[in-house]
């Protein structure tokens, strides 16, 4: 059961704002995608398990030193830049 | 001969100049897009910079590749420097990125010459490319259809023949399910083949690019050249199978080609009576056809949303106004401003996916949910593996219906998550599948057919469903749209 106050957390967790009037309709759609995945509790447990797509593993290699982008490159992209830096003002 | 052939045939015995036919290509741009709404970025000045270099190296006699001058489309989830990569958000506009994707490089360093910036549902979620802030790209064989997703836009400019190839992604769909609506063929290849650097991710255990064509032999020679092992991807492995385009025209007698019968549930009779054609003329060319049963594919779509919306919750969490992209104008403190920007900077499917990620990954429901449905990912990737030990292909339906009337697909979310039944069980065991088309519905609208294959086993399903295409030539139909060569 998908209640207001889960969407209410869950929101708050993901970082985002539910307007108040969108609020029942989401939980409604919430539960309704909530219940089609409830469809896997009826699967019978795995046996196999899985950890990643191609079965690899971690391999070692010699560090190597490159290039970094220089930071004025990277932040040509933000919104605010002071002093080589991201700029992030308390309020607006 | 494909497109690619043609369009190199002409450049080499110099029929046209790469100059003439980018511009040609521009120009039926400009035509078409109002209605097709195929290209959300257009970049001529780069299209006939490279046209212009290789036109230099024709004037000297130097050789020519196969791809070089060929004009093309990347979809815009891919990174290109200096240019506009939005995934059709609103929180990335304005975003260009300083570094290319490594598909990119290597088509670039190919003097591929690039259009523009395809259309696509909103960070690759979606099953219409309706959920783009640049409104939906439509479909080549009739404007009231959508292209479908997520890679509409590329589906929609080859289709339309404002670009000779593109570059699309599949997630669980993305690039087959297009394809099969607009007529053309699409590849997802297997998980490793090519690498995902300089993709914005949305659920990178299932993300793969691959080319969305006009033909099975522009596929395989797009694939050939994209399936490079990549440092910058430690996921990416290369193309483990080998290059693909010299076995196209391998015989396929003796190949055995499975029709799971769970592929064929549900689906509308007209999309089942061409697969099922399909079947028959696989026999007249000598291929064995072997029914079997797949029971876990009933998990599939569960397991893969799950899987998907955890993932993208995780990845999307990059989007918090301070590093590129939208900001929101007036705040009170850092939480209120990055909450404020996501909320206004997110289309509403990406605002759910989130907090349904969110969901299935908090404490009290990861065992319930994430944890089974990855489990269950296992289950599914053996039935595959034990599948293949009685067929070399897999044959089943791309999409259990055509491409949809134009605001049809937005109005349900479970109704439009079913459309990815027939696509999602190849992302989440990693195999490759192409698709392929194989008939029309009443209205004259597309219907594809999909061909899965082993890990790895590029060059088995593009080698059958180039025998196909020659076999039914008449499947594969222009549109009145764009360049004709």
């Amino acid at each position: 059961m998908v209640t207001r106050e889960d969407v209410e957390n869950i929101a708050l967790l993901s970082k985002l704002f539910v307007p108040e009037e969108e609020l029942d309709g989401l939980t409604k759609s919430m539960q309704e995608i909530i219940d089609f995945a409830d469809t896997i509790s009826n699967a019978p447990a795995s046996a196999e398990g899985f950890d990643n797509i191609n079965n690899l593993s971690n391999v070692f290699r010699e560090d190597e030193v490159v290039p970094s982008y220089p930071a004025s490159e990277i932040l040509k992209n933000a919104p605010e830049q002071a002093e080589d830096h991201f700029l992030v003002r308390n309020r607006e | 001969m494909g497109t690619i052939a043609a369009i190199h045939e002409k450049l080499v015995s110099k029929q046209v100049s790469c100059t003439e036919l980018t511009k040609a290509y521009l120009k039926e741009i400009e035509n078409a897009n109002g209605e097709l709404n195929a290209y959300v970025c257009v970049t001529p000045d780069e299209a006939l910079q490279t046209a212009a270099a290789v036109d230099k190296k024709i004037a000297a006699g130097e050789a020519l590749g196969l791809l070089e001058g060929v004009p093309m489309t990347l979809k815009d989830n891919m990174s290109t420097k200096g240019i506009d990569t939005t995934c059709c958000s609103k929180i990335l506009t304005g975003y260009k990125p300083i570094f290319d994707a490594t598909v990119w490089e290597l088509l670039k360093a190919q003097n591929a010459v690039m259009l523009g910036k395809t259309n696509m549902d909103e960070f690759a979620m979606g099953s219409s490319c309706e959920n783009s802030c640049f409104g939906g790209a439509m479909n080549p064989f009739d404007v009231n259809h959508v292209a479908g997703g997520s890679s509409g836009g590329v589906a929609s400019a080859v289709g339309g023949n404002i670009a000779a190839y593109g570059l699309g992604s599949d997630t669980g769909g993305s690039i087959r399910q297009p394809a099969s609506f607009c007529g053309v063929v699409g590849l997802k290849p297997t998980y490793g083949a090519v690498s995902r650097y300089g993709l914005i991710a949305y659920a990178s255990s299932l993300d793969q690019i691959g080319p969305i064509t006009k033909s099975v032999e522009d596929a395989s020679i797009v694939f050939d050249a994209i399936a490079k092992q990549d440092k910058r991807d430690s996921t990416s492995l290369g193309a483990v199978g080998g290059e693909t385009y010299s076995k196209l025209t391998n015989d396929i007698k003796g190949m055995k080609i499975g029709i799971a019968r769970e592929y064929l549930d549900g689906v509308r009779d007209d999309v089942k009576a061409a697969v099922l054609d399909a079947a028959k003329v696989y026999e007249s060319l000598g291929a064995e056809i072997v029914y079997f049963d797949l029971p876990v594919l009933k998990f599939a779509l569960p397991v893969y949303y799950i899987i998907a919306c955890a993932e993208a919750s995780s990845n999307l969490g990059r989007y918090d106004g301070i590093r590129y992209g939208y900001k929101t104008a007036h705040y009170t403190g850092t939480h209120d401003m990055i909450c404020r920007t996501r909320s206004e900077g997110f289309g509403e499917e990406v605002k759910r996916r989130i907090l349904l990620g969110t969901y299935v990954l908090s404490a009290g429901y990861y065992d319930a949910y994430y944890k089974k449905a990855t489990d269950l990912r296992g289950t599914i990737i053996k039935a595959f593996n034990d599948a293949f030990a009685h067929c070399d292909v897999i044959l089943a339906p791309t999409v259990p219906m055509t491409a949809f009337e134009k605001g049809h697909a937005t109005s349900d979310p479970i109704e439009t998550y079913l459309t990815d039944i027939c696509t999602v069980p190849v992302n989440i065991a990693g195999l490759p599948g192409v698709s392929v088309p194989c008939g029309f519905n009443e209205k004259g609208v597309p219907i594809g057919m999909q061909l899965i294959g082993k890990s790895f086993g590029e060059a088995t399903i593009l080698n059958a469903a180039y025998q196909y295409q020659q076999a039914a030539p008449e499947k594969f139909t222009d549109t009145k749209w764009g360049v004709k060569l």
